[in-house]
């Protein structure tokens, strides 16, 4: 079977093309009136946040909607036929073939009984029917070409034997086998963590010129999105409202929903006085419950009864651009360039005494090297080594770091669902590593309490969300009476800034920002003054993100709570920390107040961290350093400095000291510590890693 | 008196239309398949009111014909059971006899089906069921069954006979044959043996519709049992780990392994009966609920202790007074209550049945809400339990339980149907029912020796069997499929 025809015309063209999924109640559409083209060789994103129907669009063009979806309107062309009129013999040529798609989840897309090279193989051989030799030559010029080490051992093993990273590289080899015309990513690095994603991006950008495919590429970021593509629409409620080159967009955006947008996502060059965040108010109208007109309107700071929501609003085009459209009526009249307007900003209160001191903590977990029978050699897993470092009252403690860093561990040892190893947690100078949960006294329970990272899993799924704040308020001892605890769980629910009436709402009633809003009334339910946050916000949506976001800021404002931040997107860190503290295998790598750490001299790792977070602005330059390989694991970590197999500067360092030694934390003036071996002058080099160009 | 034919006078006029559809539906459906290799279906086209139209090819209008058709067969089976109901006692044959003494259950299911449908979006998952058609008539099958063993067993309604009397010259008579020497006057409803009579000349109608009494009453309850004892042990076993999980999953898998039809064989025997061991065995089992109910109670309230304290007195105070009546027995090794305050007395055959049936189907609630545990424990709301200081039975019972029901409850339906097929076993062997009980697998058993002359005996109660268990496995079906949408 060959490919279609030679065409010179755009790859793929979707015209005013509309999806619904009908139900038992009714019908819901999903995609409206949306139209976009991408040409020969162009990368266009598709951004927005959860629900838009962005992914709805990815499976209408792969014509794989199931059994409720169906297009009930407009066309999409492919080469310039329409694919609503194939054959499912047509079709299934063209999936896999000419259109390949890339899926957020690397192992849900692997056979998991199958090894790699024999998945990769199937494809050419199913397409073009070529012999099985000429497959396995192409498989393996396929994973050489998406830099994985060692090709021919990769072909001959388990999807299960890889790392996500690799996974997900695989993925994208399987989908160029066939070198398709068009390929769709369907978030494709969500799954990933910053370091391993800033390399799979760097990787399809470049495979992107090789094979000079066009590509649509799904994704809730902006930043990722600038990084990867020439033309961007962004997307909301099932609708395009914006769309056009990525100049355009980002810096003469025309529509309210794209400026709301860019003005909640935190940039890691500035910080909250330089870019202030603001939330969009209101919540993402439910498919069936969206209002008459626009509908951003009734979040949008411009909307103006009678005109923006009498009619349905088609796209303009915005005059004086080039293929640049926008789906909002005032476009012409709106002052794009106006300042933000900003809340009056409160200040911080004053950071207080010392009231978590952490000193030489160690965890560490006993593995039995075989399983089964629990004999044998003992392996050791260090989850922590020697944290060391003070939290004081009000002060926000960012802890950054990707997976197996040892940040949840940590979490486990302060909140005493773990035993520390050695070293001693000082909480208002009592020692208490060595306290389980059981044993500790209901204030110490109270006072040291958790926010949970993801939203859909913090609450119990079967007990009103009233009766969840109310239990936690029984077991910190707090009310005499239920009507007291009551009245004290409604307090809670204002101070989160949540309806009363969701007292009685289950879990499942709540959107996602509600349900952690839930999780932080609980975790301040018994007064908690030291807070530890796991990821708080990163499940969330953007314009979801800012208002949790500034919602635990102003708690701590109040309360004068201590915040353990833990997270790995450096924007946000730098947004509302005082101080950070970067982990890597298990070891704290650098540790200093915000400046410190955002500006040079850097841990080579914090350097790589800060030139992987993808950046939604265009004025900013970011040298690129991408990481080879993957996080070491923390079962067998190499010898010497735990970073040194991924370092850039290792070879700075004389003597092969890297390998021999764990560096020793060294102060370099005003609490910035830094555990690395490179000399002074080497590290008063550096060149800082984020450059906002001269406007 | 005339014996009943099966459809009676509505025969002559409905019984060849009724043929006559059933042939229409037959070939259609035959063509249905046939068809869909031919032709493509027609594409489906959408209106702007947001509903879909089908289109019109062959494939549809067959579809068409097999859907009336089969519209219509039921139709006039509903017309049959009407009659019955309306006309005179007999008139309408067998069919039309059975459908008035069951009309009371009619009523009924009719009530609770649409007092359901109208309030469905306020039920939950109960009101779900009503939006799959599979669950719907899973659901009516066994609602079926415990209305009329309910009005069997407690109003004394639906029966025609004594299950238990002989009447001379009604030995292996067919259905519908008239009672010998019963005055056409005054006889009424017990003019007939409506499914005829078996090898001991006893109604088979009244003794299946009796039969269904002792069905419903021990299968579920014996479910239920096994529940809480699968549940007690598993949920430990799944939250703690370790060795405790070890040597429990041992256990279960050690009676798991014996096999079962043994197992009763021994309980049964009397020398076995006579040393006591079952009603040890029911002494433990038995233990499990209360346990099960105090920690529940305690675990949740025990920060209020003004509360808690009553709450938990009164109903342990209860429940142990409840179980040391069940346990207690004269006659048995176990009979230290005296006979004024045990409250009832279970016959020592139920009580065998009874504790076989929750010995053996107690392990595989173990296994399961073992398992159910092992996953819901890496939750974060568990996580969040455990951070403010909750107690272990706590989180098992009040975080991890609830969230575990879904599968539970689905179980739970599959799980009585076995049990009821476990006791058609155990009354087919003859084990703990006396050897007169009307329940199905002892009148299976008994029908089961003149089979190939007189199948009607044996057929009857197992087409009641039949219908009960499948109408619990749809149940079990429509629960499953409505608690994954959403």
């Amino acid at each position: 079977m060959s490919k279609m025809a030679d065409y010179d015309g755009p790859i793929l063209e979707i015209d005013k093309l509309s999806i619904s999924f009908f139900t038992r109640l009714r019908e819901i559409p999903a995609v409206m009136d949306f139209s976009v083209n991408v040409m020969p060789g162009e990368a266009v994103g598709l951004v927005g946040e959860s629900g838009c129907g962005k992914s709805t669009v990815a499976l209408g063009v792969m014509q794989d909607l199931g059994k409720n979806g169906r297009i009930v309107g407009g066309s999409i062309k492919f080469k310039g036929r329409d694919l609503s009129e194939m054959s499912d013999a047509e079709l299934r040529d063209i999936r896999g073939n000419e259109i390949a798609m890339i899926y957020q989840e690397p192992m849900a897309s692997l056979n998991p009984a199958m090894k790699i090279g024999k998945q990769l193989m199937e494809v050419p051989m199913i397409h073009e029917g070529v012999s099985e030799e000429e497959a396995y030559k192409r498989a393996l010029e396929v994973v050489t070409d998406v830099k994985l080490p060692d090709p021919e051992r990769m072909l001959k093993s388990f999807p299960h034997q890889l790392s996500g990273g690799q996974q997900q590289r695989i993925v994208i080899a399987m989908a160029l086998m066939s070198k398709p015309s068009l390929l769709i990513l369907d978030e494709p690095t969500t799954a990933l963590d910053v370091t391993v994603e800033a390399a799979v991006v760097e990787l399809v950008k470049d495979l992107g010129k090789k094979y000079g495919t066009s590509m649509l590429f799904i994704s809730h970021n902006l930043g990722l999105v600038l990084e990867t593509c020439d033309r961007l629409c962004v997307m909301y409620s099932g609708e395009a409202v914006e769309r056009g080159s990525i100049e355009d967009v980002f810096d003469h955006m025309q529509h309210p929903y794209t400026q709301a947008l860019f003005r909640s996502i935190p940039l890691p060059g500035a910080d909250k006085n330089a870019h202030p965040l603001v939330a969009i108010p209101g919540n993402f109208p439910l498919p069936h419950e969206r209002p008459p007109g626009c509908n951003f309107g009734p979040r949008c700071d411009y909307f103006e009864a009678g005109r923006c929501d009498a009619q349905a609003i088609p796209m303009y085009d915005v005059p004086g651009f080039e293929r640049h459209s926008t789906r909002c009526v005032k476009f012409e009249e709106i002052d794009w360039d106006a300042p933000i307007q900003v809340g009056e900003q409160k200040e911080k209160p004053e950071v207080g005494k010392v009231v978590l001191k952490m000193d030489n903590l160690k965890k560490y977990y006993e593995v039995a090297a075989n399983a089964l029978f629990g004999g044998g050699e003992k392996k050791v897993v260090k989850a922590n080594e020697t944290l060391s470092f003070e939290a004081r009252e009000s002060e926000t403690l960012a802890i950054v770091g990707e997976s197996g860093c040892g940040k949840s561990t940590f979490a486990k040892v302060l909140m005493g669902l773990e035993t520390a190893t050695e070293g001693e947690i000082l909480l208002d100078g009592n020692n208490i590593e060595q306290t389980p949960i059981q044993k500790r006294n209901t204030k110490t329970v109270a006072d040291v309490q958790m926010v949970f990272q993801n939203p859909f899993d913090t609450l119990n799924p079967s007990m009103t969300v009233g009766r969840q704040i109310m239990r936690a308020l029984e077991i910190f001892g707090i009310g005499d009476t239920e009507a007291d605890r009551r009245n004290r769980m409604l307090e809670l629910l204002d101070l989160v800034k949540l309806p009363r009436a969701f007292a009685d709402r289950m879990p499942r009633q709540l959107s996602g920002g509600q349900k952690q809003r839930v999780g932080i009334a609980r975790a301040f339910a018994g007064g908690a003054r030291i807070v530890v946050a796991d990821e708080p916000v990163s499940a969330l949506d953007v314009s979801v993100q800012a208002a949790v976001t500034d919602l635990l800021m102003e708690i701590q404002r109040e309360e004068k709570t201590t915040l353990l931040f833990i997270s790995h997107d450096l924007s946000i860190v730098r947004y509302l920390s005082d101080r950070v503290m970067v982990m890597y295998l298990g070891h704290v790598v650098e540790l200093g107040t915000t400046d410190q750490v955002f500006t040079p001299p850097y841990h080579p790792y914090t350097e790589a961290l800060l030139s992987a977070v993808p950046i939604a602005d265009t004025s900013v330059e970011k040298t690129h350093i991408v990481l080879d390989g993957d996080i070491p694991s923390a079962m067998s970590p190499p010898p010497g400095c735990p970073f040194q197999t991924r370092c850039r500067w290792k070879d700075q360092v004389p003597g092969g000291l890297c390998e021999k030694e764990v560096p020793p934390v060294r102060d370099l003036g005003d609490g910035h510590q830094v555990k690395c071996h490179l000399a002074e002058d080497i590290l008063a080099r550096m060149e800082p890693v984020i450059k906002i160009a001269a406007e | 008196m005339e014996p009943l034919t099966w459809t009676g006078s509505l025969g002559a006029l409905l019984n060849p239309v009724f043929q006559g559809l059933a042939m229409i539906f037959i070939v259609a459906v035959a063509l249905q398949i046939l068809a869909s290799f031919i032709f493509r279906a027609a594409p489906v086209t959408t209106n702007a009111d947001g509903t879909l139209t089908s289109g019109n090819g062959p494939i549809e209008m067959i579809t068409k014909v097999s859907k009336y058709s089969l519209y219509g067969l039921l139709g006039l089976c509903l017309i049959f059971l009407l009659a019955g109901i309306v006309m005179p006692f007999g008139k309408a044959g067998i069919i039309g006899a059975v459908s008035a003494r069951l009309a009371p259950v009619w009523l009924a299911l009719f009530v609770t089906f649409t007092l359901s449908m109208v309030y469905k979006r306020k039920l939950g998952l109960y009101g779900k069921l009503f939006d799959s058609l599979i669950g719907m008539i899973g659901f009516g099958l066994v609602m079926f069954w415990v209305y009329t063993a309910v009005f069997t067993g407690v109003f004394d309604m639906i029966a025609t006979h004594d299950s238990l009397a002989q009447l001379s010259g009604m030995k292996n008579k067919l259905p519908g044959t008239p009672v010998r020497g019963a005055d056409p006057e005054t006889c009424g409803h017990a003019c007939w043996y409506l499914l005829g009579g078996d090898n001991l000349a006893r109604d088979v109608f009244s003794r299946m519709v009796d039969g269904s009494w002792i069905v419903v009453r021990i299968a579920p309850l014996a479910t239920l049992f096994a529940f809480m004892v699968g549940i007690t042990l598993g949920l430990p076993a799944g939250y703690f780990g370790g060795k405790l999980d070890t040597l429990l999953s041992f256990l279960a898998n050690l009676i798991l392994a014996f096999p079962v039809i043994l197992l009763f064989y021994l309980l049964v025997t009397p020398e076995i009966v006579a040393t006591g061991i079952p009603s040890f065995m029911a002494m433990v089992l038995f233990i499990f609920p209360i346990i099960f109910v105090a920690v529940l109670i305690n675990s949740r309230y025990y920060t209020r202790p003004r509360l808690r304290t009553p709450l938990l007195a009164g109903i342990l105070a209860v429940l142990v007074w409840i179980y040391l009546s069940l346990i207690s027995a004269p006659g048995t090794v176990l009979a230290f209550l005296p006979e004024s305050l045990d409250l009832f007395n279970i016959p020592g055959g139920i009580l065998v049945v009874f504790v076989s049936v929750v010995f053996v189907n107690a392990p595989t609630v173990f296994r399961i809400v073992r398992g159910l545990t092992l996953d819901i424990q890496t939750r974060d709301y568990v996580a969040a339990a455990q951070t403010r200081g909750e107690g272990p039975w706590y989180i098992m019972l009040w975080e991890i339980l609830p969230n575990a029901r879904g599968p539970l409850i689905v179980d739970f339906c599959l799980r009585i149907g076995y049990t009821t097929i476990l006791l058609g076993t155990l009354g087919f062997f003859g084990l703990g029912l006396p050897p007169e009980s009307p329940d199905w697998g002892t009148t299976i058993n008994d029908g089961r020796k003149l089979l190939s002359i007189y199948p009607h005996p044996a057929l009857v109660p197992a087409f009641a069997l039949l219908s009960m268990v499948l109408g619990l496995n749809l149940l079990a079906d429509g629960l499953r499929e409505e608690s994954l949408r959403d």
